[in-house]
C-alpha cells in the first residue's frame, strides 16, 4: 500500500496510453463478464430445475395450426400414475398484438400449474384472481414494461393459427395482476386462463392441450417415471415425449454447445488483453530502466522492484475487469428493458463467481505481461543501467 | 506527393521489425476479433446458405393461409387436388402435374452426444424424387409407396444414433425400418423421408402440411396464385420456394448474426483502443526519424499517411490471420442449430468482410495518431531524447 503512490505515478507518467490500456482491458472484460456471465445463467437454469418435475408434450410435432394436442383427459390419467403426485396442463396462444412484428405468446394455465410450480412467487390470491376471471391475464414485469400494461387494461391479440368458436382468431384479455419474474422464462410471460382457451375453441378442438407439467413424488424416479410414461402412451393416439425438467431446460438441447462457444470468445478477448498489457509493460520497464536501477542503488530488493513492476501491469488489468464487468452487469440489466430485447435470448449473470474468474484472468495477464521484465530487472547491471546505455 | 507517401512508408515498414512485439497488439487485436467474428458468422451464413439451396425459384410451395412454417400448416384431402391441378403447375411425362403432397413431422432423435433432440421427418409423394433434382440415393434403395419404410439423410446419419440401414424408427404404429441413404446438399440432408400416405395413415392424420409444385416457367408463380388465391373454396398462402425459404431461413438466423455482430462490435471497440495505443507509441519511438524526414523537406501529409498505412497493414494481417484461423476451425464443418443440419461456412465474402471492418478500425486507430505526428514541431521531436 506505502508504494501505491509509486505505482500510480509510474502509470501516470504517460496518461494517453494509461487511459487507451484500461479502455481497452475494460471492453474485453465486458465481453468477459457477458460471456461468461450467460454460462453463468445457464448454470443457474439447470441449478433451478427441479429434479422432480417432468415436462410432457406431443412425440411427433407439426400436426397443423392446433398442433394436434393431447386430449385433456390425459391429466387425469397421468395422475393416477404410482409415483406422480400432480399433473398441470396447458395451451397457448400465439400470435402478435396489433402489428405482426409485436410477437405474443401467452400460456393458457390450469389451476394445477400453481402448485406444481410452486417455487414462483405467484401468490395464490393471484392464481385465484385468473381462476375467477375468464379473459384474466397474469403478466410479469418484463411484459409489463414492454406493452406498458397495468391491472385492469385491456389486451387484444391476433392468433393467426387459432381459430375461435366464433370464427375470429382475436383473443381479448384483461390484465390482472403484474407479477415477478419466474425462473426460466427470460422474456417475462403472460398467463391466462385454460377454460377461456379451452371454451373459445370450435367444439372439434376443445379439451385440448400442448404442455403437461408433471409433478413425481420421488425425484430420483422421475427419469425413470418419464420413460414409463412415453412407454404407456407409445402405441396410442397420442404418443408422448416426456423429459425431465433438467433436460429440458438443459442449454445444449438445440445443438449448439454455447458454454464452450462463450469461453472461446472470453479467451480471444483474454489473449488480446495479454498481447496489450505485456507490451505495455514491458516499453515501460524499457523506457524507465535507469529509474529501476535508481530504485535498486536506494535499497529495494529485486522482488521490491518486481513487485512494483507486478504492481503497474496488475492496477489497469484489475481496474479494467471491475469496470468491464461492471458494465457488462448493467448491460444485462438495462437491455430487457429496452423495447423487444433480443427474443427471450437469456442474460447474462454477473454473479460473484463471474467477478472472481474476471480478477483471476486479470491476475494472470498481469502476471505473465511483467514475467520477461521481471526477469530484465532481476539480471540488470546496475551500473550499465545507471549510465543510461 | 505520392512517391514520399511510398518512401516514408517503405521506411517504416523496414523499422518493423525492431518493433515487432509492439506491432503484434495491432495484428493480435485484429486477428482475435476477425476471427471470432467469422467463426460467429460461419453458423449464420452456413445455415442460410442450406436454406438457400433448398429454396429453388422454379418450385412453389402452398400453405394454409398465413402460416409460418410447413408445421403449422395444414391443407385438407379436398384441397389437395384443386392446388395441383390449377394453371401454371408445370406436367410430368406421365401428363400428370409435377406436385406433391408434403407431410412434415417432428420426430424425437437421439444425438450422438447422448442429448435428446428432434428431427423433420418428411412425407413425399408419388413426385417427391421428380420435383427435386437434387435428391439422390448414395446407399441402400428408395422406400417403397405404401410400405412403413423410411430413408435418411446422409447428415442426419453423422448426428444422430440408430439412423443406420437396417435400424428402425418408433412411429405410432410400430418401428419402420431404414432401408436407404439419400443426399440432396440442403437442410433435408438431416431429414428422414418415407410415404406420404402411409404416413398420413400411421399418424391418425387427415390433412397434409403443404403442397409443392414444380411452375411450368418462372413466370407461372402469379397466374398459379392468383388461381388459388381467388378460389373461395381454398385459404392458401402460395409462395416461391426460394422466397420462403429466405423467409423461414431469416427467423433463424438473425438472432445468431445478431449475437455475431455485437461480439465482434465490442471486440472491435477494444481492439481499437489497442491500436491507438500502438501507433501512439509507434511515432513516439519513431519522433526524431519522422522531424529528420521533416527536416528534409518530406511533407506533413506523407508523413500522416504512412502512420495510417502502417496501422492499415497491421490491421489487415491480422484480419487475414483471424480469418485463416476461423476458416481452418469451422469452415465444412457439421453443424446443428434446432432441427437443422448444415455445415459452417467461411466464404471470400465473409473474409472480405472481415478484412473490411479491420481496415476500418485501423483507419480510426491510425487517424489520430498520424495527425499527431505530422504536427509535431520538428525542432521539439529533434531534441526529444
Amino acid at each position: 500500500m506505502k508504494y501505491l503512490p509509486l505505482v500510480w505515478a509510474a502509470i501516470m507518467r504517460k496518461p494517453a496510453r494509461a487511459i487507451l490500456t484500461l479502455l481497452s482491458v475494460m471492453v474485453a472484460f465486458t465481453l468477459f463478464g457477458l460471456t461468461i456471465g450467460l454460462n453463468a445463467t445457464f448454470v443457474k437454469f439447470s441449478e433451478m430445475a427441479r429434479a422432480d418435475r417432468i415436462w410432457t408434450q406431443q412425440r411427433f410435432g407439426g400436426g397443423g395450426p392446433s398442433g394436434g394436442g393431447m386430449p385433456r383427459a390425459l391429466v387425469e390419467q397421468i395422475g393416477r400414475i404410482p409415483g406422480v403426485s400432480q399433473v398441470a396442463g396447458m395451451g397457448f396462444v400465439g400470435g402478435y398484438h396489433g402489428d405482426p412484428k409485436n410477437r405474443v405468446f401467452i400460456w393458457m394455465v390450469d389451476d394445477k400449474l400453481g402448485k406444481v410450480f410452486n417455487e414462483w412467487e405467484i401468490t395464490p390470491q393471484q392464481w385465484d384472481k385468473v381462476r375467477a376471471n375468464r379473459r384474466g391475464l397474469l403478466i410479469s414485469k418484463i411484459q409489463a414494461g414492454r406493452w406498458h400494461l397495468k391491472p385492469g387494461d385491456n389486451f387484444t391479440m391476433t392468433a393467426p393459427g387459432l381459430k375461435k368458436a366464433d370464427g375470429t382468431n382475436s383473443w381479448t384479455f384483461q390484465v390482472l395482476e403484474v407479477t415477478n419474474e419466474i425462473s426460466f422464462a427470460t422474456d417475462g410471460f403472460m398467463m391466462g386462463n385454460y377454460d377461456f382457451y379451452d371454451k373459445s375453441r370450435p367444439l372439434a378442438d376443445q379439451s385440448r392441450m400442448v404442455q403437461m407439467f408433471i409433478q413425481t413424488s420421488n425425484p430420483d424416479q422421475s427419469a425413470a417415471l418419464a420413460q414409463r410414461i412415453d412407454a404407456t402412451y407409445a402405441s396410442s393416439a397420442t404418443p408422448l415425449q416426456s423429459t425431465t425438467e433438467k433436460a429440458a431446460l438443459d442449454v445444449s438441447n438445440n445443438g449448439l454447445d454455447f458454454i464452450t462457444v462463450d469461453r472461446e470468445i472470453a479467451l480471444a478477448g483474454m489473449f488480446m488483453v495479454l498481447f496489450l498489457t505485456a507490451n505495455g509493460i514491458a516499453q515501460a520497464v524499457r523506457e524507465r530502466f535507469a529509474e529501476f536501477a535508481t530504485l535498486k542503488t536506494i535499497g529495494f530488493s529485486d522482488w521490491g522492484v518486481i513487485g512494483l513492476v507486478f504492481a503497474e501491469a496488475a492496477l489497469p488489468c484489475i481496474l479494467g475487469a471491475i469496470l468491464g464487468v461492471g458494465l457488462a452487469g448493467l448491460i444485462a440489466a438495462m437491455v430487457p428493458r429496452v423495447g423487444q430485447g433480443i427474443g427471450g435470448f437469456p442474460m447474462p449473470t454477473v454473479t460473484g463467481g463471474v467477478v472472481l474468474w474476471a480478477m483471476l484472468c486479470a491476475a494472470i495477464v498481469a502476471l505473465i505481461s511483467s514475467a520477461l521484465p521481471a526477469l530484465r530487472l532481476k539480471r540488470m547491471d546496475i551500473a550499465t543501467a545507471l549510465s543510461g546505455r | 506527393m505520392l512517391r514520399q507517401i511510398f518512401i516514408v512508408s517503405a521506411l517504416n515498414f523496414k523499422s518493423l521489425k525492431g518493433r515487432f512485439w509492439q506491432s503484434m497488439v495491432i495484428v493480435v487485436g485484429l486477428g482475435a476479433t476477425i476471427g471470432v467474428l467469422l467463426s460467429m458468422m460461419s453458423m449464420t451464413v452456413g445455415l442460410r446458405a442450406a436454406y438457400d439451396r433448398v429454396g429453388d425459384p422454379g418450385r412453389a410451395i402452398v400453405v394454409s393461409k398465413g402460416a409460418e412454417s410447413e408445421g403449422s400448416s395444414s391443407v385438407t384431402r379436398a384441397m389437395a387436388p384443386i392446388i395441383m391441378d390449377a394453371p401454371g403447375v408445370a406436367k410430368d411425362v406421365d401428363g400428370k402435374p409435377l406436385a406433391d403432397r408434403q407431410l412434415n413431422i417432428g420426430v424425437p432423435v437421439l444425438r450422438l452426444n447422448g442429448t435428446k433432440g428432434y428431427t423433420t421427418m418428411r412425407g413425399f409423394g408419388p413426385k417427391g424424387v421428380a420435383l427435386r433434382p437434387e435428391f439422390h440415393m448414395l446407399k441402400g434403395r428408395m422406400f417403397q409407396a405404401g410400405k412403413r419404410e423410411l430413408v435418411v439423410g446422409v447428415g442426419a446419419q453423422t448426428m444422430f444414433q440408430n439412423v443406420k440401414i437396417g435400424d428402425q424408427v418408433i412411429l405410432p404404429d410400430g418401428g419402420w425400418p431404414i432401408v436407404g441413404v439419400y443426399q440432396t446438399g440442403d437442410i433435408l440432408d438431416g431429414q428422414l423421408v418415407g410415404d406420404t400416405e402411409t404416413m398420413l395413415t400411421a399418424f391418425h392424420r387427415s390433412a397434409y402440411n403443404s403442397i409443392l409444385v414444380r411452375l411450368a416457367s418462372h413466370d407461372t408463380l402469379d397466374a398459379f396464385r392468383r388461381a388459388l388465391t381467388t378460389n373461395p373454396a381454398l385459404s392458401v398462402t402460395v409462395e416461391r420456394h426460394s422466397d420462403w425459404y429466405k423467409k423461414i431461413s431469416g427467423q433463424a438466423t438473425t438472432l445468431l448474426a445478431v449475437l455475431a455482430y455485437v461480439v465482434g462490435f465490442v471486440m472491435a471497440i477494444g481492439a481499437l483502443f489497442g491500436c491507438l495505443n500502438t501507433m501512439y507509441a509507434a511515432i513516439s519511438t519513431r519522433g526524431r526519424e519522422i522531424a529528420t524526414l521533416r527536416a528534409l523537406g518530406y511533407g506533413a501529409f506523407p508523413v500522416a499517411m504512412s502512420v495510417v498505412l502502417e496501422a492499415v497493414a497491421l490491421a489487415v494481417a491480422g484480419a487475414l490471420a483471424g480469418a485463416a484461423i476461423a476458416w481452418l476451425m469451422n469452415d465444412g464443418r457439421q453443424g446443428i442449430w434446432g432441427v437443422n443440419i448444415f455445415h459452417l461456412s467461411v466464404p471470400p465474402s465473409m473474409i472480405g468482410l472481415g478484412v473490411g471492418w479491420a481496415i476500418v478500425v485501423a483507419l480510426l486507430g491510425g487517424l489520430l495518431p498520424s495527425i499527431r505526428a505530422a504536427r509535431r514541431p520538428v525542432v521539439e521531436a529533434l531534441r526529444a531524447t
